[in-house]
C-alpha cells in the first residue's frame, strides 16, 4: 500500500519544448496509508490507543482471563506472595489480587470515560451559552470562578461525604469538579470565534442565534474539546483512585484499583506487592490516556504542537 | 497602582462569597438525604432527626445561610460533630505539618522545575529535551500515592536513608523537621514539577524566538545571561501564574501524601472526618483551603506588577 512519487516519474510526451529532465536524486516520498501510516505519523497516539485497547479488553473479558471471584474471601490463604497459583499474590482477606486487578479495570475505565463524556457535554453547553450570550456570561463565569477556587479533589471529597458511596456518585462528584475547566475552555474558543467575519456574515444573512451556535460555532469547538476530554479522562481515573484510596470513593465491596491499594495500605511495609500491581496498571492506563491526548493535540492543532 | 491592588482585592470578595455559598449549599443539593447518610445505616430515626437538627437542615435555607455566614465572618467555622470542638481549633492544631509540607514542596518543585524547563527549551529537540518532556508525561500519569509508596519503599525501607513515616515539629530542630519532609515533598511535587517544567519550556521557547534575544546574541552576551536574565525574566508571568494555579494540585495531593507518610496534618484530619462523616469539619477544611487558594492567586496577581512593569491596569 505504498505509492512512490518521484519528480521524474513518467516521460512527458507534450509537443512543447520539454524542460530538461530533473536528475533523479530526490528519494521517492513514501506515502503510507492505513494502519502503518497512522502509526508512522502519530506514534504516541498509536501507543496510547494500543495500551488502552488492551486494558479495555482486559476489563470486558475479565471473567475469561483465568480469574476467580474477585470478592471471594479465603482466610486460610491470606497475604500469599505472588506465585504460580496467585500471579499477583493475595490480600489480607485471601482475595486473589490478579482477579481483583482485572475486574478493577472496569471501574477505572468506566469512571474515566463517563466523567470525560459528562463533563464535556455539560461544560460545552455552559461554555456555548456563556460565550455567546453576553448577558449571562458575567454571572456564569463568576460561579465558575468560585467553583474553580475549590481544589477539585476536595470538592469531590466534600460531595462524597454527603452521598452514599457508589460508582454513580463518584462519577457525579468528579464531573462537577471538572465542569468549570471545560466551560472556561469552550467559552474562550467561542469568544474568539464570534468575532470571525463568517459569523458576522451569518448574522447579516439573518441566521437565527441557535443556528449560528449549532452550525458555525459548535463544530470549531470540537477539536480542543476532544483533547481536553482525553486529559479529563486521565485525571478522573486518578481522582477515582485517590477517593477510593482514602475511603471516600467506590464502595469497598466493588474491586477497583484504588480500593485494592486502600486494602494494602496497612500492610505496605511487609507486603508491598498488594499496592504495587494495581499501581502499575493504573499508572500505565493513565499514561496511555495522556499519550493519546498529546497525540490528538499534535494532530488537531499543529501550531500548539510546536510550542508544548 | 493602589487602585489596581484595591480593585483586585475587591474582586476576590464575590469569588469567596460564591465559594462559601457553594460549600454551604452542598448539604442541600447533594442527592439523597445527607442527614441519613451522615447518621449511617445503623442509626435510629431519632439519631437522624438529631443530626438533621444539628446541621440545621430542619430550618429554611436562607435563614441558615445568613446565620452561618454571620458566624463565618466572625471566624467561626462551626463545631465538629464527632469531637464537639470548634472546627477552627481542630484546624489550628493540625495546620503546621500541612503548611510545612506544602512549603517544602513548593520550594523544591520550583527550584527543580524551572531550570528543567529552561534547559529543555535551550536544547529544544535534543535528547535532553525529549527525556524531560517524556518524564513530564509520566509525572502527570502516576498518582501521588503511588510515587509516595515507591519512594518510601526504596529510600526508607530498602536503602534506609531517610525516615519511613511520621513528622517532627519545626520546634524540635530544622534537620529532623526537614528529614521527615523530603520524601513526602518529592512525592507531592512530582505532578507539580511536571506542570511547571512544561509551561516554563513552552514560554521560554516563545521568548527565545523574539528579536531582542537575537540582538542579545549578536552583541555577544553569554548564553547564561541570555537565558536567565533576558529570557527567563520575560517568561516569568505565565510561569508564576501556573505556580499559583498548581497550588490546587498541592492541596489535593497533600491529603493523600499525609496519609501515605503518616503525617498528622490537615490531610489526616480530612480522612478522619470522612470516616466519621463529620460534615461540619469537612466543610470547614474545604472552605479554608479554598480561601488560601484564592488569596495565593490574589497575591500572584498583584506580584505581576513587580514582574512585568508594563502591566498597569
Amino acid at each position: 500500500m505504498t505509492v512512490s512519487v518521484s519528480p521524474a516519474a513518467g516521460q512527458s510526451s507534450t509537443p512543447y519544448a520539454a524542460a530538461p529532465e530533473l536528475p533523479d536524486i530526490l528519494p521517492p516520498v513514501r506515502v503510507r496509508h492505513g494502519l502503518a501510516g497512522f502509526i508512522f505519523r502519530y506514534p504516541t497516539m498509536a501507543v496510547g490507543m494500543a495500551i488502552l485497547i488492551l486494558m479495555l479488553a482486559m476489563a470486558v473479558f475479565a471473567p475469561l482471563l483465568g480469574t476467580v471471584d474477585p470478592t471471594a474471601l479465603a482466610l486460610s490463604k491470606r497475604t500469599r506472595e505472588p506465585s504460580a497459583e496467585f500471579w499477583f499474590g493475595t490480600d489480607a482477606f485471601g482475595r486473589d489480587i490478579y482477579s481483583r486487578v482485572c475486574y478493577g479495570a472496569r471501574v477505572s475505565l468506566l469512571v474515566g470515560f463517563a466523567v470525560a463524556v459528562c463533563a464535556s457535554i455539560i461544560g460545552l453547553t455552559i461554555g456555548l451559552v456563556s460565550g455567546y450570550m453576553r448577558a449571562l456570561d458575567g454571572v456564569i463565569m463568576r460561579v465558575m470562578d468560585g467553583l474553580m477556587s475549590i481544589p477539585p479533589i476536595l470538592l469531590a471529597i466534600a460531595l462524597m461525604a454527603l452521598t452514599r458511596a457508589s460508582v454513580q456518585n463518584v462519577i457525579l462528584a468528579i464531573t462537577i469538579a471538572e465542569i468549570p475547566r471545560v466551560s472556561r475552555l469552550v467559552r474562550g474558543v467561542v469568544l474568539s470565534l464570534r468575532e470571525q467575519p463568517y459569523v458576522d456574515a451569518a448574522i447579516a444573512a439573518g441566521t437565527t442565534t441557535p443556528m449560528i451556535i449549532l452550525r458555525h460555532i459548535l463544530p470549531n469547538t470540537i477539536a480542543p474539546l476532544t483533547v481536553q476530554a482525553t486529559y479529563i479522562c486521565g485525571s478522573a481515573m486518578i481522582i477515582e483512585s485517590i477517593l477510593s484510596f482514602i475511603g471516600a470513593g467506590t464502595p469497598p465491596i466493588i474491586p477497583s484499583w484504588g480500593n485494592i491499594m486502600a486494602d494494602g495500605r496497612t500492610l505496605w511495609q511487609v507486603k508491598p506487592y498488594i499496592i504495587f500491581f494495581p499501581a502499575i496498571f493504573l499508572s500505565i492506563t493513565v499514561l496511555a490516556v495522556n499519550l493519546m491526548g498529546d497525540g490528538l493535540r499534535d494532530a488537531l492543532d499543529p501550531r500548539m504542537a510546536k510550542r508544548l | 497602582m493602589f487602585s489596581y491592588i484595591l480593585r483586585r482585592v475587591l474582586a476576590t470578595i464575590p469569588v469567596m462569597a460564591i465559594v462559601a455559598l457553594f460549600v454551604f449549599s452542598l448539604l442541600y443539593i447533594a442527592p439523597g438525604d445527607p442527614a441519613a447518610v451522615i447518621a449511617g445505616d445503623q442509626a435510629s430515626p431519632d439519631d437522624v432527626e438529631k443530626i438533621r437538627r444539628s446541621l440545621g437542615l430542619d430550618r429554611p435555607f436562607l435563614v441558615r445561610f445568613a446565620e452561618w455566614t454571620w458566624q463565618l465572618l466572625h471566624g467561626n467555622l462551626g463545631t465538629s460533630m464527632f469531637t464537639g470542638l470548634p472546627v477552627t481549633e481542630l484546624i489550628r492544631q493540625r495546620i503546621e505539618p500541612t503548611l510545612s509540607l506544602m512549603l517544602v514542596t513548593l520550594i523544591l518543585a520550583v527550584s527543580a522545575a524551572v531550570p528543567m524547563g529552561v534547559l529543555a527549551a535551550w536544547k529544544v529537540g535534543s535528547w535532553v529535551d525529549r527525556t524531560l518532556m517524556a518524564l513530564s508525561v509520566v509525572g502527570f500519569s502516576v498518582p501521588v500515592f503511588v510515587v509516595g509508596y515507591m519512594l518510601a519503599y526504596w529510600f526508607a525501607l530498602i536503602l534506609d536513608w531517610l525516615p519511613v513515616q511520621g513528622y517532627t515539629p519545626l520546634s524540635k530542630g530544622f534537620w529532623p523537621w526537614l528529614e521527615n519532609l523530603i520524601l513526602p515533598s518529592i512525592a507531592l511535587g512530582f505532578v507539580y514539577i511536571a506542570l511547571i517544567a512544561r509551561i516554563t519550556r513552552a514560554t521560554m521557547l516563545e521568548v527565545l524566538s523574539q528579536d531582542y534575544i537575537r540582538t542579545a546574541r549578536a552583541k555577544g552576551l553569554g548564553e547564561r545571561s541570555i537565558l536567565f536574565i533576558h529570557a527567563l525574566k520575560n517568561a516569568a508571568v505565565p510561569i508564576v501564574t501556573v505556580i499559583g494555579i498548581g497550588i490546587a494540585l498541592l492541596i489535593g495531593g497533600a491529603v493523600v501524601t499525609e496519609s501515605v507518610f503518616a503525617i498528622p496534618g490537615l490531610g489526616r484530619l480530612t480522612i478522619d472526618a470522612i470516616v466519621r462523616r463529620d460534615y461540619p469539619l469537612i466543610q470547614g477544611i474545604v472552605l479554608m483551603f479554598s480561601f488560601i487558594y484564592v488569596l495565593v492567586n490574589l497575591a500572584i496577581d498583584i506580584a505581576y506588577m513587580a514582574l512585568d512593569p508594563r502591566i498597569r491596569y
